[in-house]
């Protein structure tokens, strides 16, 4: 079985996912489009021989629907005989499609493949796609709560604090300030230009670096209200019987950020890169998916990385850095918890509390991160997992080469 | 009840204030002899806004302007010159603050049009909460933008699908369509007519009086007339306003298409974001490339043209009879706007039949001007005279000889009825090649000869060409101008020549069209071809409008006067009309066949080829008929046929149909670059034939870096 590598990683910069966000006025074809191109010209990727374009995004309608994949890698000036099919997994559709990739190129079936993730997040809405998520007769044989319920309730099993969710969110803020202050994007993040040349956002706009924990302190939980005397508390009930009070603590500001943005990743085989006169960045180890309760739904990432590890023959000594999506902050807390991961090994340029999370882009762009912080710190080995809705997990583990 | 008065600093808006109604009135009398949107502007409606805005006890705000028109739409100096992305977005962002100021103010405005609002001037307009004009056809509204190569950039594309729904205006916008106000009140572009300047402020106090607190419909969340954005139907309205573009531009302008993004793109966002997309889109096209060259031939060329700039000029032209020989199409046509600007109209055929057919002619051009009444179209055909006695010519100020083709005939009229001109009277011949001096042989007085070369049909085509020979006086020429000034036509003045200037180019078009054909190129590729590239007619569709015949006339007679024409082109036209009688479109046959289900290319074109081609395709056909055009054009410069850069891009554009995103002829030189431009053509003339060879002009220019037109 040939292996799959990672040529390169690029990405847009994240704007706020606002009506005020940079850029709301960018249709999210010209975003994945944007990447697409940085991809193709920093590669030079002669696009006729790209077997497949796989992008993930989550919210498919609207300014999303259609197979964006396909008619962005059109609009990008691809070739027509590069296709495009779109992915939904969720949080994870970015890194689902990287992983796709990777198994189409292990697979031998296919020698090229360009991976990525788009979401407009302020112009197609979250849940905008309506889906059997909300309906009564999935509650009642399913089961469902929002996923800033399954978050209070993941914290109380793992007896996180308020203090400790509010410390990491600050955390987060300080090491992707740092990161950003020290240039460590900048070999991913492709500064997204309007049709006259003009740059519309050049950095991620989403962050909040002068964040303290005590005016995080401040903020009123988000989910409290709803969970208490809504009933929407009760709903877990069902699940988790010994959970007496659902402790609430997340809030907007250790959550992850609502944000726009896109992201591209070459993946091939060695040969056909070298073909190609390119140098391989990294070599993709393992990859997993995995299911857990649907209630608790964040509790994926951690059963997705032993799946990965025990794949690529690993211990979790064995990685240098990790990247767990700060979906919400006790999220990467039960994670570091389970696993026994130091905290300085965990997203150490900060995460989508600070910089955002496109739902359907973040794991190509995590992917991104993680690569470009192994080469700034002359690290090998790093793994990149996140929580996924309806109670999946995904990981893939890379190896620098 | 005290008014008072007070000017802006810059005295360009007269400021009153009513304390008895609360209401401000604005009226805006910018430098100059219309209201445009430029930095004065800006300054001055900041200004009146400020004051406006400090009245104590204000109720409401009337905009109103102290020139005719209301407002006429954007400075084209500056937008012209403005190359510069961030200052043009810049100044945008400016304007759209200034007019959301005025919008999201908190008090009603209401525009008082008591003339035309055009472009930015109806983006104004648009801005404010009512528009009430004065009912009157000459006030217009509309944003014309596309007509320059540009599109709304003042919320135009986001207020008016707002304010009248998608589809109306999609079709104001793509269409650059100008709407009279009774018409506009009908669309919703306006919302109410006044039959007077009093009756409209009194319209407009009330309704501000009626609508404390207005707000726009976009900002308090309203839905849009008609389909929603986003919903199957909108998105139905839109995919046919983009084919419907399609297939009457095929591509070739960026303008209505990015006009159409913006409107779709900014309609499912948020009011000031959406701003952002518009501005970007014009941005993208008041920079480029194609706006330049438009603006500058379809607005400072035309607009010079229209003023006969650089040509004499003559206070009393003394003219007030007009005679007219011959009734054909022409001669007809010539009778009915001559008799519509005034004239004394002789039309003089030799066959009664004829002038029974030109009367009807005038009956139903006179019957087409309803807004002239029942009254206004009898005066007019009260001053036709049809006759076939000469004599009737008597004391003709002017005379027009619309008569056939042919030297021998022409020199015979002549000789006729020029004795029955007033004393000094002029003489123009509407031939469309046989050189004027030619025809002046026969003249009692070459000094009052003059060609007036008119376009089909006349009543419709604006260009007139008008040559001069070496012997025609100043005054001569300044009279025919005059005349066609009377007659609303846009004149050229171009130098004596087998041709003149704008028979050769459009000859030189379809008879490249035809070689193409005898080449073996595919007629479905040229056809697009010449539309892909601007030409707003193909050229063998053309070929077949003007007949084939003609054309075998024309080749006798260029043959006659020294054109080489040993072209398999030509052969195949001679052979089109002798072996397979397909004269064109009048005989039901010609390049194309003429059936129930409209026209289709003859089949049997194929059989007359001299082969295949080595290179074909879109691009390449595009090219050569482009390119031959645009060769022509730079020889008649070299011969000094043609006097000023100017009138050769008038004159191909408003009478050959040559390709208007380019800018005319010589525009196409400059932009492809005069040095890629003669090396192409050398290239050419080694595949494709001598014709193409560059005049001595060309190469002297590229080597001395030269252009035709200053570059912007």
């Amino acid at each position: 079985m040939p292996d799959a590598y990672l040529f390169d990683a690029v990405r847009t910069p994240r704007g706020r996912g606002k009506e005020n966000g940079s850029l709301y006025t960018v249709r999210p074809i010209d975003l994945l489009a944007a990447s697409l191109r940085a991809l193709r010209d920093r590669n030079n990727l002669p696009t006729e021989q790209v077997d497949d374009v796989v992008i993930g995004c989550v919210t498919q309608t609207g300014d999303q629907g259609g197979c964006i994949a396909r008619f962005a890698a059109l609009e990008a000036g691809y070739h027509v005989d590069a296709p495009g099919v779109t992915e939904n997994r969720f949080c994870g559709s970015g890194l689902q499609a990287v992983n796709t990739a990777a198994a189409m190129v292990a697979s031998g079936y296919f020698d090229m493949v360009v991976a990525g993730g788009v979401e407009s997040m302020s112009r197609v809405k979250m849940g905008a796609d309506g889906g059997a998520i909300w309906d009564p007769a999935t509650q009642w044989n399913v089961g469902s709560v929002p996923q800033g319920i399954s978050a209070d309730l993941l914290a109380t099993l793992n007896g996180i604090s308020r203090r400790d969710v509010d410390t990491f969110a600050v955390e987060s803020q300080r090491r992707a300030a740092t990161a950003m202050e020290h240039h460590r994007f900048d070999r991913s993040v492709v500064a997204f230009r309007d049709i006259n040349g003009q740059v519309i956002l050049d950095k991620d706009e989403y962050p909040r670096p002068d964040t303290t924990v005590e005016k995080l302190g401040e903020l009123q939980p988000s989910f409290a209200m709803m969970g208490r005397q809504f009933g929407l508390d009760t709903l877990t009930k069902e699940r988790y019987p010994e959970v007496d009070r659902i402790n609430h603590i997340h809030h907007a500001g250790n959550s992850s950020g609502i944000v726009d943005g896109a992201a591209a990743v070459l993946v091939a085989s060695k040969e056909k890169g070298v073909a190609l006169g390119l140098k391989p960045r990294a070599r993709i180890r393992a990859v997993s998916l995995c299911g857990t309760d649907a209630v608790l739904m964040l509790a994926g990432p951690m059963p997705a990385s032993r799946k990965a590890l025990a794949k690529a023959k690993m211990n979790v000594g064995d990685i240098d850095l990790f990247e767990v999506n700060e979906a919400f902050a006790a999220v990467p807390l039960a994670y570091m918890k389970e696993l026994g991961v130091p905290h300085e090994k965990v997203n150490v340029n900060g995460g989508a509390i600070a910089l955002g999370h496109p739902l359907g882009a973040t794991g190509a762009m995590l992917l991104g991160t993680v690569l470009d912080a192994l080469e700034d710190r002359n690290l090998t080995t790093g793994l990149v997992t996140l929580c996924i809705g309806g109670g999946m997990g995904i990981a893939t583990i890379i190896e620098r080469v | 009840m005290t008014i008072t008065n007070e000017t802006t600093s810059n005295g360009m808006a007269a400021l009153a204030f009513d304390d008895a109604t609360g209401v401000a009135t604005i009226t805006l009398k910018m430098e100059g002899r219309a209201n445009k949107i430029n930095d004065d502007f800006g300054a001055t409606m900041q200004g009146a806004w400020a004051w406006a805005k400090a009245r104590p006890n204000l109720r409401g705000v009337i905009l109103a302007s102290g020139h005719k028109d209301f407002c006429v739409g954007a400075d084209i100096d500056r937008l012209y010159r403005e190359r510069d992305a961030a200052t043009m977005m810049a100044r945008l962002r400016e304007l759209n603050g200034l007019f959301r100021a005025i919008e999201t103010g908190g008090v009603p405005v209401v525009a008082a049009l008591t003339g035309s609002a055009l472009g930015g001037g109806y983006e104004l307009a648009l801005a404010c909460h009512r528009r009430i004009a004065l009912d009157e056809a000459r006030v217009q509204v509309g944003l014309p933008e596309v007509s320059l190569g540009v599109m709304p950039g003042a919320g135009g594309t986001q207020r008016l699908p707002r304010m009248v729904g998608i589809q109306t205006a999609l079709e104001h916008i793509a269409q650059g369509l100008m709407v009279r106000a009774p018409k506009a009140v009908k669309n919703g572009m306006v919302d109410e007519l006044a039959a007077t300047p009093e009756e409209l402020h009194a319209k407009a106090v009330a309704w501000i009086h009626a609508n404390k607190g207005a707000k726009q419909p976009w900002d308090r969340n309203a839905p849009i007339p008609g389909p929603q954005p986003g919903s199957a139907e909108a998105r139905q309205i839109i995919m046919a306003a983009c084919a419907m573009l399609r297939k009457k531009t095929s591509g070739v302008f960026p303008g209505p298409e990015l006009a159409i993004s913006s409107v779709q793109e900014g309609l499912t966002l948020q009011f000031d974001r959406a701003l952002e997309v518009e501005s970007r889109y014009f941005t993208r096209l008041a920079t480029s490339d194609q706006a330049k060259d438009m603006i500058r031939t379809l607005w400072y060329h035309r607009t010079s043209a229209e003023k006969h700039e650089g040509l004499p000029k003559i206070e009393d032209p003394r003219i007030a009879k007009v005679g007219i020989l011959g009734a054909g199409m022409m001669g007809a046509g010539l009778a009915f706007v001559s008799a519509q600007a005034g004239y004394q109209v002789v039309l003089k055929d030799v066959k009664d039949e004829q002038l029974a057919k030109a009367r009807a002619h005038c009956e139903e051009q006179a019957k087409a001007a309803k807004h002239l009444g029942a009254d206004g179209q009898k005066q007019i055909l009260d001053r036709i005279r049809y006759t076939i006695a000469i004599d009737d010519l008597d004391g003709c100020d002017l005379i027009i000889e619309a008569v056939y083709e042919n030297l021998e005939l022409k020199h015979m009229v002549t000789k006729e009825a020029e004795p029955k001109l007033a004393k000094g009277g002029v003489w123009a011949s509407n031939t469309s090649a046989i050189p004027i001096g030619d025809l002046a042989t026969v003249s009692l007085a070459a000094q009052n000869f003059i060609g007036l070369h008119f376009f089909s049909p006349v009543e419709k085509m604006q260009l007139v060409e008008v040559i001069t020979t070496a012997q025609t006086s100043d005054e001569t020429l300044a009279r025919a101008l005059a005349y066609t000034r009377a007659i609303k036509k846009l004149p050229i003045v171009v130098g004596d020549g087998y041709g003149f200037y704008t028979t050769r180019v459009f000859s030189a078009y379809i008879l490249e069209g035809a070689q193409l054909v005898a080449e073996g190129h595919d007629p479905v590729v040229i056809e697009w071809a010449a539309k892909k590239f601007g030409m707003v007619v193909p050229p063998l569709q053309v070929f077949d409008e003007v007949t084939l015949t003609l054309g075998v006339k024309g080749f006798k007679q260029g043959r006659h006067y020294g054109k080489s024409l040993d072209l398999p082109g030509v052969a195949l036209v001679e052979t089109m009309v002798e072996a397979h009688g397909r004269a064109g479109k009048a005989a039901g046959k010609g390049f194309y066949e003429y059936g129930a289900e409209g026209r289709t290319l003859w089949p049997g074109l194929a059989a007359l080829t001299t082969g295949k081609p080595e290179h074909t395709g879109v691009e390449v056909i595009g090219r050569r008929l482009l390119t031959l055009q645009a060769l022509e054009a730079a020889r008649c410069v070299a011969e000094g046929i043609v006097k000023t850069p100017r009138d050769a891009e008038v004159g191909a554009i408003f009478g050959v149909g040559f390709a208007p995103n380019t800018g005319g002829p010589l525009s196409y030189i400059d932009r492809r670059g005069l040095v890629a431009f003669v090396a192409e053509c050398d290239s050419f003339a080694k595949t494709c034939g001598a014709r193409y060879a560059p005049p001595q002009l060309l190469r002297d220019m590229a080597a001395q870096g030269k252009t035709f037109f200053e570059k912007v």
